[in-house]
């Protein structure tokens, strides 16, 4: 019998699906440590797949053993069960392979999809624009300013020849600079579980505002990177009139105003910085991660409890 | 000996400049600095017919053509990485995302307000 781990694991799959992303996605403090608070949704996202396909398979394993490693063992060599097994255990069982199955399908099938769609554009802009003259970035002839990197084995960084007429020097510097970081902290690794997982659970809201939060801090913290390279006298002003500039040349006309978003938060970030943490925040964010993925994984490994 | 990447950049080049389709000798010629041989610009044609950026008519001989303008694959492209097609998180790394007009004069703003 497991069944108070299998009901420990399900009560933090239940805060994690909800409550801890709720808050995690609402803190005021993510904005001024954006990488410790990107660990912590990877933490939150991990934790909460472990501890929905934990809660299940302990209890749809419970019949065959006193924990869980021992019961899958059993389970796998087809020993009969110690116990009655009764319809919810295969229940349980059978949805903790969907889930799993789901999941990770949904990741490896995203993974390949990417893959196709970055091999595609990189063999568009190979035959687009040659290898730029200065290293730096290529330039594609676009009127709409735009800079992206094609993230990968060969990166690319590309700005449209609306971006180069549209900013300075400075301002293209940052913005260079600003997708290198995205580069150089392989940032698209750090979204795709999320984008993976919004995509397989569209019914649970906390993985579409899991997905977004994890978005603008990848950007806040490409902000943070890049400001740290450049060398204009107001580097942040610098970013921040980029960001403005580029919003300007690219916004369609008529379109609906809003008051808020993404960008108007990484502007005032930039121009109004927040504090900096206390210097007990990181470890402590950093601590809780830790502790949030250490947690299922007892509950899973360790002997019943009771 | 150019890349084969090069070689295709400078055989779409040639196919984006010409009036019509193209014969390969006539590509072969374009390209004689490079001392190509036929069998080299027909494999660089090969590839670029399987990537979707080139077909060819039934003329004997066969005479190539690209299939968009560069404008148009330039276009495409941007749409992509700009959002509205389905893909859009390939490219995450996009410096902003699209803003609104409204959006961008409240940045604007914003701006001013720091001065």
């Amino acid at each position: 019998m497991l069944p108070l781990t299998a009901v420990c694991l399900g009560v933090l799959a239940a805060l994690l699906a909800w409550p801890v992303p709720a808050a995690l996605a609402r803190a005021r403090w993510t904005r001024q440590d954006p990488l410790a608070a990107l660990v912590c949704w990877q933490a939150v996202g991990l934790a909460g797949g472990l501890s929905i396909i934990g809660a299940l398979l302990v209890h749809g394993l419970s019949p065959w053993g006193h924990s869980l490693p021992e019961a899958w063992w059993h389970w796998v060599s087809r020993r009969p069960a110690e116990e009655m097994v009764r319809g919810d255990h295969w229940v349980a069982q059978t949805l903790a392979a969907v889930l799993a199955l789901e999941l990770l399908g949904v990741l490896l099938l995203s993974l390949v999809r990417t893959a196709r769609t970055r091999a595609r554009h990189r063999e568009l802009l190979e035959l687009l624009v040659g290898p730029a003259t200065d290293v730096e970035a290529r330039v594609l002839d676009s009127p709409v300013p735009a800079a992206f990197c094609i993230p990968g084995a060969r990166p690319l960084l590309v700005l449209s020849s609306g971006m180069v007429s549209e900013l300075d020097a400075d301002q293209l510097a940052a913005v260079v600079a600003h997708e290198r970081a995205h580069l150089r902290e392989r940032h698209h690794l750090l979204l795709l579980p999320f984008v993976a997982w919004r995509a397989a659970l569209p019914v649970l809201p906390a993985a579409d505002r899991a997905h977004d939060a994890v978005r603008d801090l990848v950007e806040m913290r490409a902000d943070d990177v890049a400001l740290r390279e450049l060398t204009s006298p107001a580097p942040r002003r610098t970013l921040a009139e980029a960001i403005v500039a580029a919003a300007e040349g690219g916004a369609p006309h008529g379109a609906l105003a809003v008051n808020g978003g993404p960008l108007a938060q990484r502007v005032t970030r930039l121009l109004d910085p927040p504090a900096e943490l206390p210097a007990w925040g990181r470890p402590t964010a950093l601590a809780s991660a830790v502790a949030l993925l250490l947690v299922p994984t007892a509950l899973l490994l360790a002997p019943a409890l009771l | 000996m150019a890349s084969l990447g090069e070689l295709e950049r400078a055989v779409m080049d040639r196919l984006w400049a010409a009036d019509g389709p193209v014969a390969a000798t006539v590509l072969r010629d374009e390209l004689a600095d490079r001392g190509l041989a036929l069998t080299t610009v027909h494999t660089v044609l090969t590839r670029l017919e399987s990537k979707g950026f080139v077909r060819h008519d039934d003329a004997r001989p066969r005479r190539f053509a690209a299939v968009a303008t560069r404008e148009e694959h330039a276009a495409e492209l941007m749409h992509e990485v700009l959002g509205q097609a389905a893909d859009r998180q390939a490219v995450l790394a996009r410096f902003i995302g699209s803003a609104t007009a409204g959006e961008a004069a409240m940045l604007r703003a914003l701006l001013a307000d720091s001065d």
